[in-house]
């Protein structure tokens, strides 16, 4: 370790030029001088070392106010500016830009609340006031006498987004921040844009064809000549912040060429569950999900070929994955990385037991593949009555429900699928007007727009209602052989007083609610939060409710917690918002409260580091000085809030937050603590 | 000030959040609520930026008492409360060694509309000042230089 | 008053209206604030905690508005009308009046000498009537901007505040002033009013002292509050046992709102849960048909309400009578028990729900749904277009929602309005 060195205290004032301060204390129209004797604080505070000139006025944010600073700073060549008026949330922003108009640098100011701090909570005690007045001037002069010229900090920013996730959300996103003259590549993990939505059939409240819609927004990113989509394609590696984030993008083959697709589709016979329809019938592994989708071209499933090759007009061919590495910048980060319907555990509610006992997605495809007019058909038996069973994955209890392999229980509601439920409900009994349909549920949360209409259209759909407690949850078990139905749900139905009922169904369908999707490397990569429930996490519902803590990384649609498609669209544009204000202007321009290293001082101790509370706001470099090696503390100002935990561990000294130094607040604990004879003299 | 017949007052230095105990300090001004004047607030990003040591040193030159307001643990801004919370308790290990009593310094959660909490915490402390008296009858260890 | 251009006029100052012009601003757009009241703020302002994270809701506003105030592309239009708005060149002409304050905006600094001098004592609708103010005041402690208003129905014009007013700012001259706003876009947040008091009559609100409305108690329960405590209107005792009715306003045909209004099982089991803080020995008692918490954690807020011994019944009021000493008496019918029952409460919080501010929304001239909150002809593709082109809908205004949902929505909004703004000028010029 090298020598420590001496720190001299209160010496960070800069020599170059002599320092003038203009002390400008504000009557307030009377607010301040019927308490504080500001008179008097003008005349002892302008005897105070540094202090060029010291004024009062009757209103200094008045224009005429403004002007005797702005005069005083190009004529008497006052240098440092501290005025005493009403609290700095109010008018801090007027002086600033006052200094700055006479060619100031806008930290070389000083406010000292007089009013909200002094004259208003002082009336009976006019010499305290005053007093107290003098103190907090003269502790404001010290810390002037120490201000530095500071500029913001301005990181050039790519004017170009990431989104990752080719669902609505990220579509929308995408657009949005693209309509702003803002690059934007959009990454897919599975080869074909759309998502989860693509795999409904009707959205509530409006009955639209989600395909249809999701086919209108593809159209309109596609038209989009500033939007680059990379299907098939996963983000890979993450580095940089805020304003010059470098991706790795690793983006697998599509396997299949245009010429050759139809060929080979035709050709390829082997089968794997056809995810798109929840593993409930086969697909090819060449394959396009839906007639419809985009792109087009079919794309080959690498993860369940096998390999073989495929015999195409006598010829075996054989696929091959050959990933293509993108390397790319990005000024910011959208996550719309969605999420997975719950899957229950074998055995919950009967599911993966029983084959009569389907989640509400598979439910949707099999209708979907049901044509219209035709009765529904489950397992070789006609349907008739189904129960649909609500919260299923969503609105766990601790030490009631078991918990899931991670030790996790989802003890949130999933949001929409009280209304889904009930929207499938009414659709059933229009296609199969002789079924008869329980919906057993705990309270139904139809909460948005024209949701409670479609309970009332359930109600009237002579859908039959059962409440079960949360504790209390329905039972489903296989019929007896010879049964008419095949499965029997039991109920402790609090609507009919806790009647415990016995309902013989044809099918029961889970109402599964939503999980995060797996999205582990992301989260490191990034290093971003999630909560307790695993979704994304915000920084503040309220202050920054799309935005990670991470600067430049922001949040769309269900990665941040279950919603709906509109809830999507909405959380997606607002995501886009964020990131057109911060990239709009080809700059990202950050306060510059931000620590600052003394290089002279540091000794590369390490503290600061392990002090610090952001990723990535300082680390430790190697340098070579003098022919040898030694470290140094560096500093992050992108990823820096300011908050100054490094400042106080250091051991030498060497660490400060720009504008809020620990030898200013020295300098002004010793103003605030001088002897009153001091002034007293100075009185004189 | 300066009349000489005016007792010396003990001096409470509040190191206050901006989001925090300065913001709560300006609504009890809004409201004309009073208390001693002998309060001198100075507005911090985050008070866990201050070395324990500064809390000694500001003894040693004179403030009688110092009152941390930060945001508290239920605020929404980030603020360090927990790394608030260990310095203090530092503070508080020199502050023996100096013989200060350590109830000159106190660590409260004021919000941005906390008048009474505001109010309860200088009038406690002014109150407190007022049973045992001035620093500087108390530190045994000279200033350091 | 002169004309102004602006690329955004947003109509309404509240949560949705600040962070909407918020985000077009820090975009670099121009924009317009108009708001009706003399202070941004929004019924968020007036309220005390807010769920899930029982943030200070003042410690979440209070920036809002004040960087509202000092943003360099935000104009801030407060106590101005809009009276109508006409296709024009491509946007929008806004007609608004400026009402008078009585006071010159340019000279007040907010000292309040003129509310010290004041001799009469008017109700403060800040306060729900709790408490009162001057008739000349700066309108609450947090207002933006700090003007004071004096409300010349209740004025004496004894001149006192003229005399005391060390700003000269006081002007009984003052008249209504009319201009244009030339906007591109126009950003619809113009809010929501609770359900009145009285509207359904068999619930006794409005007539009985002790059955009071959600936005009175949070004016109890807020710090800024008339009393910073809890206690019954009728004669200022401490309530022991306090009963809330949910769905007051809310999912009943009677009252032609069958909608859900969304924040009220939400408000009930915070205010719920406050109080409990508050009055430690108070049965706290929630009738419900169906708890709502659907929001991101809000359903561990409700298990947290549960643990901390706040009562959930499920069942139906059917109507509340007063007994002999003002006790609100709430006959109710226990849904999961068949039968009904009368229960005395010291205090009772009818929940009740939201309902469109028609005022603004009619001089839009914007086509509503049947709930008559401001229509959105497809959610599922643009969630904040009304169905004028360049007009965006964003918070309540579009249907009852909490102030997260209103955040998000404003910034929906605003996103929504900027590509609008781009596509609609030919050039745009940043400094």
């Amino acid at each position: 370790m090298p020598e420590k060195k001496q720190t001299p205290e209160n010496t960070h004032a800069p020599d170059s030029e002599e320092v003038r301060v203009g002390v400008y204390t504000c009557h307030c129209g009377g607010n301040i001088s019927h308490v504080v004797q500001c008179e008097r604080v003008a005349k002892l505070l302008g005897k105070m070392p540094g202090v060029a000139v010291a004024r009062t006025d009757p209103s200094f944010c008045s224009d005429a106010g403004q002007a005797i600073i702005e005069q005083d700073i190009k004529e008497l060549g006052i240098n440092r500016v501290v005025i005493g008026a009403c609290a700095p949330s109010l008018h801090e922003q007027t002086f600033r830009n006052a200094v700055t108009r006479a060619g100031l640098n806008p930290y070389l100011y000083h406010h000292v609340g007089l009013r909200e701090q002094d004259s208003w909570v002082h009336d009976s005690d006019k010499e305290g006031a005053t007093e107290k007045a003098v103190r907090l001037m003269s502790a404001g002069v010290a810390k002037a006498r120490l201000l530095t010229p500071l500029e913001p900090i301005r990181l050039g920013a790519e004017k170009q987004a990431l989104v990752i996730g080719g669902g609505v959300a990220g579509l929308r996103s995408a657009l949005d921040i693209a309509r702003q003259g803002i690059r934007v590549t959009l990454v897919e993990k599975s080869p074909f844009l759309g998502g989860r939505m693509a795999q409904l059939e009707s959205v509530f409240p409006t009955d639209e064809t989600p395909r249809q819609l999701l086919h209108d927004l593809i159209e309109q990113v596609t038209a989009q000549s500033n939007i680059t989509i990379l299907t098939a394609a996963e983000v890979t590696a993450v580095s940089g912040y805020v304003g010059n984030f470098n991706v790795t993008v690793t983006q697998h083959s599509r396997g299949v060429s245009d010429e050759m697709a139809e060929a080979l589709l035709a050709a390829c016979t082997q089968e794997t569950p056809d995810a798109f329809n929840y593993g409930l019938t086969q697909r090819k592994v060449i394959y396009q999900p839906y007639k419809g989708c985009y792109p087009p071209t079919p794309a080959v499933d690498w993860e369940h070929y096998d390999g073989q090759p495929i015999q195409v007009n006598g010829k075996p061919v054989v696929l091959k994955d050959e990933p293509q590495v993108h390397q790319l910048t990005a000024g910011a980060i959208v996550l719309a990385t969605g999420f997975d319907p719950y899957e229950p555990r074998l055995g919950e509610y009967g599911y993966g037991e029983i084959p009569e006992v389907v989640t509400l997605p598979q439910l949707i495809r099999i209708l979907a593949q049901v044509p219209d007019g035709e009765s529904l058909i489950w397992n070789g038996h006609p349907v008739r009555d189904v129960a649909l069973i609500h919260c299923v994955g969503s609105r766990e209890i601790d030490g009631i429900h078991e918990p899931q392999a991670d030790g996790q229980v989802n003890n949130y509601c999933s949001r929409v699928c009280c209304t889904a439920s009930l929207h499938t409900a009414v659709e059933l009994r229009k296609r199969f007007p002789t079924s008869n349909l329980y919906e057993l549920y705990q309270d139904i949360r139809t909460y948005g727009r024209g949701h409670e209409d479609i309970y009332r259209q359930a109600q009237a759909s002579m859908v039959r209602f059962l409440r079960y407690h949360g504790d209390e949850h329905p039972e489903v078990m296989a019929a007896p052989a010879g049964d008419k139905h095949p499965v029997l749900v039991r109920v402790k139905d609090h609507l009919t007083y806790g009647e415990e009922i016995e309902i013989p169904v044809d099918l029961v369908v889970l109402a599964v609610g939503m999980m995060p999707r797996q999205i582990d490397d992301l989260v490191d990569m990034l290093k971003v939060s999630r909560g307790t429930d695993r979704f994304l996490l915000e920084v503040h519902p309220k202050l920054r409710p799309v935005e990670m803590a991470v600067r430049g990384i922001v949040l769309a649609g269900t990665a941040q917690g279950p919603m709906n498609i509109q809830e999507s669209l909405s959380a997606a544009s607002a995501a886009a918002a964020k990131v057109a204000s911060l990239l709009g202007q080809g700059r990202v321009e950050l306060p510059p409260f931000v620590a600052r290293v003394d290089e002279s001082k540091c000794d590369g101790t390490g503290a600061c580091v392990e002090a610090c509370l952001e990723e990535g706001a300082i680390a430790l470099q190697t340098f070579k000085e003098n022919g040898r090696e030694v470290k140094r503390a560096v500093v992050t100002p992108a990823n820096c809030t300011g908050c100054g935990a490094c400042v106080g561990v250091c051991p030498n000294r060497a660490i400060d937050v720009q504008a809020w130094t620990l030898a200013q607040y020295e300098a002004m604990v010793d103003a605030i603590a001088m002897d009153i004879p001091a002034f007293s003299e100075a009185e004189k | 000030m300066a009349s000489n017949e005016k007792a010396r007052q003990p001096k409470i230095l509040i190191l206050a959040t901006l989001a925090g105990g300065y913001a709560g300090a300006d609504s009890t001004g809004q409201v004309h609520m009073e208390y001693p004047p002998n309060t001198y607030i100075l507005p911090v990003m985050c008070p866990v930026m201050f070395p324990p040591e500064f809390f000694v040193r500001a003894f040693e030159r004179g403030i009688d008492g110092i009152i941390v307001m930060y945001s508290g643990t239920d605020s929404p801004y980030r603020v360090e409360a927990d790394g608030t919370a260990a310095l203090i308790n530092r503070a508080y290990t020199l502050m023996k060694e100096r013989s200060i009593d350590i109830r000159r310094l106190r660590l409260a959660a004021i919000c941005t509309v906390c008048v009474k909490p505001f109010l309860k915490e200088v009038n406690q402390m002014a109150d407190l000042l007022k049973g045992i008296g001035f620093v500087g009858d108390e530190i045994t260890a000279p200033a350091a230089a | 008053m002169e004309n102004l251009h602006a690329d955004a006029l947003v109509v309404g100052g509240g949560i949705a209206g600040m962070q909407a012009a918020l985000d077009l601003a820090d975009q670099g757009f121009q924009v317009a604030l108009l708001e009706r009241e003399p202070s941004i703020g929004g019924k968020m302002i007036t309220l005390s905690k807010v769920f899930p994270t029982l943030d200070c809701c003042s410690c979440i506003t209070t920036p809002k508005m004040s960087a509202v105030a000092h943003h360099p592309n935000i104009r801030l239009l407060t106590y101005c009308e809009l009276e109508s708005i006409q296709e024009n060149n491509g946007g929008y002409r806004a007609k608004v009046v400026q009402k008078p304050r009585y006071v010159d905006a340019r000279k007040c600094t907010g000292c309040r000498e003129c509310e010290y001098a004041c001799p009469v004592t008017v109700p403060s609708p800040f306060d729900r009537g709790l408490g009162a103010y001057r008739a000349i005041r700066v309108p609450f402690s947090t207002a933006v901007p700090q003007t004071a208003v004096l409300d010349m129905e209740n004025c004496i014009l004894c001149g006192k505040c003229e005399k005391e007013c060390p700003a000269g700012a006081v002007d009984f001259t003052q008249r209504p002033e009319s201009f244009e706003i030339q906007a591109t876009t126009i950003v619809a947040a113009s809010g929501f009013e609770l359900t009145p008091l009285d509207a359904k009559k068999e619930y006794g609100g409005g007539k009985l002292q002790n059955v009071i409305d959600p936005l009175m108690m949070e004016r109890f329960l807020a710090p800024t509050g008339p009393y910073g405590r809890v206690l019954r209107p009728g004669d200022g005792k401490e309530p022991t046992s306090i009963a809330y009715v949910q769905c007051a306003g809310s999912r009943d045909e009677t009252l032609g709102i069958t909608y859900c209004s969304r924040v009220c099982c939400m408000y009930a089991i915070k205010q719920a849960m406050l109080i409990s803080g508050a009055l430690p020995m108070a049965e706290i008692t929630i009738y419900y048909m169906d708890i709502r918490t659907f929001g991101k954690g809000y359903e561990q807020f409700y298990q947290n309400a549960q643990a901390m011994g706040v009562e959930f019944v499920r069942g139906k009021v059917a109507s509340i009578r007063e007994d002999d000493e003002q006790n609100p008496v709430v006959n109710v019918e226990l849904t999961e028990e068949g039968r009904k029952m009368e229960r005395t409460f010291d205090l009772v919080v009818l929940s009740l729900g939201m309902v469109p501010t028609l005022g603004s929304n009619l001089s839009l001239g914007l086509p509503i749904g049947t709930d008559r909150f401001i229509s959105i002809p497809a959610p599922n593709a643009s969630p904040c277009a009304s169905a004028r082109p360049g007009i965006f809908v964003t918070g309540t205004a579009m249907g009852p929602m909490d102030i997260v949902d209103s955040i998000v929505t404003a910034s929906s909004a605003a996103a929504a309005a900027s590509a609008y703004i781009r596509a609609h000028q030919k050039e745009i010029v940043y400094a």
